[in-house]
Parts: structure tokens; sequence; C-alpha cells
């Protein structure tokens, strides 16, 4: 046997593979072991054999970057190892996702629990942005948990490293709902920024507990921008009519954030709306942004052990959601290709803005929210409050879950 | 590693056919390399065929050479590897091409002779897709030097061969091993030595006094300047005298010579290939009678209500290794 067929068979042998958890057009997900230490893992089987030009690029770029990234905040890539056309990336054990924690709703946010999971994704997306890799599938299913409350960001199939000023890039990538605006006008040269209004439109849902900008369609999506943030004017964001794809879409008065996230904090609609400019080059980076007031002011984020967990196990859930755009590059022009992003428009969500308000569903939580004192509470007193409105929410859980 | 490698296909040349081995000339370490920078200069060719980016083609190069750092070109010849190595650059880049066009475009070549060897690869590599390039770290030098406090103006139009002539050095760097001893930035500081060398001279001094960013112990030591001169004396003595590409002919003569010591088992008809083809074959066959087995004795167990409660479940796949798709 050579040489490095026995080297790939020892790295084989320090993983047992349990069972499955997850199964995708493009991979299979594994509970696994450490054989020496016990260690939890997952291991994520991808599916070669079956592309007719061999080892797939999202693959390829998730091995990449993942090799090269290690932070507290992304996720940890231990091992890579083959068998027969099979690729198996070995990665940290991870209990649960954003969103899964967003839409338990037996769970109840703080203010100060959802500045934790930002100061998190800020930190791990800072580290991404300082070794020039831009991650382009920001949203709150691929934030995973830990056990210990830490936040990771997963899934780099779409990541790429800056390109050189000039060198044209795709603008069909991230998942619809936290598309930024250039994107959806077809901005072939972008930055960094692309990644922030994610972090934006995640920001917004983690208050709303539903998704903030839920457009139908790519055209819908722009629309649904619009009609949040107001039409954006040529001072605003200038040279935006000059994008590739511009189309005017109508004209949307602005309205305050304050008149959507009525119990939010001077500090954290700052934040927000620096996240969601139109105007790229303005809108914050991760770096400013780990120091912006927000982070600063009281109530101080909540430790990761004592965030709200999800009641529930993380259920198979499907992979790949961008399969099909998984070989999206950025030479090739793949427009027409979009309509599988976004793929499963969440059933039973009303969406945050397309409805003007959120719905009644969602009133009655945010009616809770309301009045569980929030910003400027000293830290006595949130502790107590949130153990109450916990323990209002455990009875409904039960209530939810006896049979 | 090329001794091991002499020794391993030795015995296998032993195994199948006992004294054959004696008068088989094995070709040394010395052959090897030499083929294998042969085998880098033909990427550079390729990728100009191709008018692929710098990048893919220093990814490629790196790929190739580091694929023989743990391997020998008497079991993979490097002219199949490097086919397989450029395809993959041009996807670890991400600038993919069809793997049809791709062959299309090279004689003799069929898709799956690019494929066949991806993963194989892959494997040397470690999986280690990224690479950090020397033209790249010379562009950032180039730029810098644009902003010493005493240079010209115009100093990019009036003194652009400088970054040109050391772009051409930074090309014959990739012809040797200089990367696997020294980083992308000294590699390319050398390179402007080589063309500048005053230049290299005062933006390396203009570095010296730039302190340290305190509180930071992620930040190894800065070497001396009397290290760092050495490295990059060393490293254009490197270049200088390596940085070449190999006389055809006596690429060929290896070549010639490494048909009659390939290892036999790698080489299709042979009786070696057949035998080693027949025993995978074997055990493929008993894995899955031995799978069908374990399938029958738990369908089974499931089907008899009374089965014996204190039997072990056999469990397929936890220890498995090659338990392929369980759905397929």
């Amino acid at each position: 046997m050579d040489a490095v067929e026995r080297e790939n068979l020892d790295r084989q042998k320090r993983w047992a593979k349990e069972q499955k958890v997850g199964e995708g057009a493009y991979a299979v997900v594994y509970r696994g072991r450490e054989f020496s230490t016990g260690r939890r893992v997952a291991i994520k089987k991808i599916k070669v054999g079956q592309f007719k030009d061999g080892l797939d690029m999202s693959a390829i770029r998730e091995v990449k970057y993942l090799r090269e990234l290690k932070h507290r905040n992304v996720i940890e890539l231990l091992d890579v190892f083959s068998n027969k056309t099979n690729l198996n990336l070995v990665l940290e054990f991870l209990d649960s996702d954003l969103e899964m924690i967003i839409k338990d709703r037996s769970l109840v946010f703080l203010p100060a629990d959802i500045k934790s999971w930002m100061a998190m994704t800020f930190r791990g997306l800072e580290f991404c942005h300082r070794n020039f890799i831009l991650h382009r599938d920001l949203k709150p299913n691929n934030l995973l948990i830990a056990s210990d409350g830490h936040l990771k960001i997963a899934d780099f199939g779409l990541a790429r490293d800056f390109a050189d000023p000039g060198f044209k890039m795709t603008c069909q990538v991230i998942t619809r709902w936290y598309r930024p605006p250039e994107l959806l006008f077809g901005a072939r040269y972008y930055s960094s920024a692309v990644d922030i209004w994610s972090v934006g439109c995640i920001f917004a849902e983690l208050m709303l507990r539903t998704p903030y900008l839920a457009g139908e369609s790519d055209m819908d999506q722009l629309k649904t921008i619009f009609r949040a943030l107001g039409t954006p004017t040529e001072q605003e964001w200038p040279g935006h009519t000059k994008l590739p794809d511009y189309v005017p879409v109508g004209q949307f008065p602005k309205t305050p954030l304050r008149d959507l996230f009525t119990a939010a904090s001077t500090d954290t609609l700052g934040l927000l709306s620096k996240c969601l400019l139109y105007e790229p080059r303005k809108r914050v980076s991760a770096a400013e942004a780990l120091q912006h007031p927000y982070f600063y002011a009281i109530p101080h984020p909540t430790h990761p052990l004592k965030l709200p967990k999800c009641t529930t196990q993380m259920a198979p859930r499907p992979l790949g959601e961008v399969d099909g755009d998984g070989n999206v590059d950025d030479d090739v022009d793949m427009t027409g290709s979009g309509g599988t992003f976004g793929a499963g428009v969440k059933s039973g969500l009303g969406p945050g803005v397309k409805s003007g308000a959120p719905n009644n569903t969602n009133k009655g939580r945010l009616k809770r929210k309301i009045t569980s004192p929030m910003e400027g509470a000293d830290g006595d007193m949130s502790a107590r409050t949130r153990s109450i409105a916990r323990k209002l929410d455990f009875t409904k859980e039960r209530y939810v879950k006896s049979p | 590693m090329n001794e091991a490698a002499v020794g391993v296909i030795r015995k296998t040349f032993e195994a199948y056919e006992p004294g054959s081995s004696s008068n088989v000339s094995f070709v040394n370490a010395h052959e090897e390399h030499l083929l294998v920078t042969f085998y880098v200069h033909k990427i550079s060719q390729l990728c100009g065929h191709f008018r692929f980016p710098e990048e893919v083609e220093a990814t490629a190069t790196s790929y190739l050479k580091r694929f023989y750092l743990k391997n020998t070109v008497m079991d993979w010849h490097p002219k199949s590897v490097m086919l397989t190595a450029l395809f993959l650059a041009t996807k670890t880049t991400n600038n993919p091409i069809s793997l049809d066009v791709y062959a299309s475009h090279i004689p003799n070549t069929v898709a799956s002779d690019v494929l066949d060897l991806e993963f194989l690869v892959a494997q040397s590599l470690a999986f280690e897709f990224a690479v950090w390039h020397t033209h790249r770290a010379l562009w950032g030098i180039w730029l810098d030097i644009q902003n010493l406090p005493d240079s010209l103006p115009d100093i990019s139009k009036t003194q652009g061969s400088i970054y040109e002539s050391a772009l051409i050095h930074v090309r014959a760097a990739r012809l040797t091993d200089a990367e696997f001893m020294y980083t992308p930035s000294q590699i390319a500081l050398a390179c402007i030595s080589l063309t500048a060398p005053d230049l290299a001279k005062k933006w390396l001094e203009s570095k010296e006094n730039i302190p340290l960013p305190e509180n930071r112990t992620d930040i190894p030591p800065r070497p001396s300047a009397t290290t760092l001169f050495a490295s990059i004396e060393a490293i254009k003595s490197i270049i200088t005298n390596a940085g070449k590409v190999p006389d055809v002919e006596a690429v060929r003569e290896v070549d010639r010579r490494l048909r009659t010591c390939k290892n036999p088992e790698k080489v299709v008809g042979t009786k070696a290939y057949l035998a080693r083809k027949a025993e995978a074959e074997k055990k493929a066959e008993e894995k899955k009678n031995k799978k069908a087995e374990i399938q029958k004795a738990s369908g089974a167990a499931d089907t008899d209500p009374f089965g014996d409660p204190l039997s072990e479940p056999v469990k397929p796949g936890l220890v498995d290794y090659d338990d392929d798709d369980d759905d397929d």
C-alpha cells in the first residue's frame, strides 16, 4: 500500500462513525466520536462520485477555507479523509443552530442574549474578514450553537477570498432573504459589506423572531427591502442606478426602524441601521461593529453558558440548501439560477416586513418582550425577570409537549 | 524516500518474478527530481495555452511538487499527476473549467485520466488546498516600495522593469524547492534583490525600526537583520543555480529508464498488476458476503420475536471503515 493511502487510513481510524443525523443531495452527516478521547464529532460525508467534474466546488471551498481558519466562533475542521469515492470532513459537533433557537417558541430572548449572539457572530466574521475570506451565505441556519452556548459560523461552501480590485465575482450568492441590495442589483464587484448586511438581517430576526426581509422572489426581495427601509436616493447610495441589473421598483417612504423595533434601545438600532446601510462602503465593518457602543452598554452580553438553549433535539436538517448553486463560480454567468436560493419558503412564519407589521401570532410574543424590563435594567433585575420569563415559558413548553 | 520506494518496488518485482529486479536500474532521487522539475515547467506551458491566471499556475506547481514529497515517479508518472494537479488547482483557486473542455485540449487524454488521480492527489496534499504565493508577496512588497519616503513619485513607471524582472525570478523560483524552506515574502524579497539589491536593502531597512505591536503574543519574534540577509542570500543562490528548466535530453533519458523500473503493480497488464487486481476483487467480494451475512443475521433476529436477547447485536457500520453509503 502507498504511504499516502496508509496515512489516509490512519486518519480514518481515528474517528468512529455512529448514526446518521442528516442527509442532503450532496452530503450525509453522521454523528461520530474520536476513538482516543471519546470526543463527539460530526462527520460530513460528501458524495463525490456523482459529479462529472470530480471533487465539487463547494466541498473544495469548505475544505480550503476551514483548513485555514481556527477561531472560537468558526466551526473547526478537525480532519479530512477519503474513502472510496467519498470525501469525509470531520467537524466539531454542534447541537443546534440559531434558526432552531429563533423558531423555538418556548424560548424568550433577552436583549442581553441577542447581544451575546451578535458579539459572537461579529467576532467570527471579523476573523474571516481579517483573513480575507468572504462567507457569502450567512443566515441563522448557518450559525451553529455548541453545547456550551458558543456560536460558530459554519458552511463555507460559497466562501471565497477577497478578489483583487477589478476582478469580477458572481452576484448569485447569499440566501435571498439575507442578500444585500447591491447583489440583487447584480453588482459584480463587492466587498465584505455583503456579509454585514446578512448579519444585520439576522440581528433584526433575533428581535422579531421571524425573518425580517422575506422576499418571495429576487424582485420582490428588493421591494421588501425598500418597503422596510425606504427607497434609496442617489445621495444615500451614489451610483446604484448604474448597477448592471438596476430596475426601479417603486418609491417607498422611509419609516424609522423604531416603528417596528419598538422595544429596542437606541444603541441597538444605531448598530442595526449601520449594518443595513444601502451604500456598501459606508456599512459598518465587523471590526468597527465590535467597537460599537451597543456592545459596551448595559445590559452586558449574556455568558454563552446561560444563553437560551434549544429544547428540541436537532432534527435531521436538509443539507446543502443551495445545491445546484454549489457550483457557482465567478467567471460563469449564472443568471437565472438564483431561483433555488432561499429554497423552501418557510411555512407558518409571516415575513417580518412583507405584511408591514408582524402578524398576530407574533404580536403576542412581542408584547411579552416589551413588558420585560429591557435595556438599562441592572444585572440583578434582568436576572430576576429572566427566571420568571423562563419559568413562564417552560410551563408553556410542557403544555405543548405533553400528550 | 527514493531508497524506500526502490526497496518496495524491488520487492514487488521479486515477489512476482524472482530474480527479475537484479538487472533493473532504478531511477535515483536526483533523477526523480529532474523529471518532476521538467513537468513543473510543462505546467507553465499548459497554463499559457489555457490562459489560466498566474495563481492557477503557481498553485498547480506547488501541488505537483508537494505530491512528490510523498510519492515516487516510479509509482505515478508526473505526466498524469501534472494534469490532475492542474485541474485541481483550477478548482481550488476558483477558476473552474469543465473537465471535458480541459481534457479535450490535451492530446491523448480523456476525462477519466484526470479524475482517476484526483483523490490521490488531494490525499497527498493532506487536503491543504490553500497555497500562499510568492507572486502575491512580490506585488505587496512592490506596492510598499512605492510608498518608501524617498522613492520617486513615478517609480512605478520609471522603474516598472524592476517588478517585471523580479517576477521572472519568482517564476524561476517555482522550479526550485525554495518554497519548502522559505516563506513567500522572503523569496519575493530575494527576487527583488536579484534585480535591484539596493532597493531590497532599503526596503528591508525601512522595516527595521517599526515597533512590534504591543500585547501580541501570537506574533513570533522578528528575525535579526543578519539572519534575514543570510536567508535572502541563500534563496538567491538557489534561484540562480536551480531555477532552470532541465535539459530535455537528460529528462528523456530518465523517462526511458523509468519505463523499465516502474512499479509493476501499477502498470496495466503485468503479472503483478493482475495479481493485485484479483486480490482487491477477492477482498471486495469477501466484504460483500460478510455484509450480506450480517444483514441476514440481523434480519433473522428481527423476524424472530423470541430471539436470544443476550446475543450482542452486530452493528454494521460502526467500525466498518470501507462502509459505503448505507443507502446506495
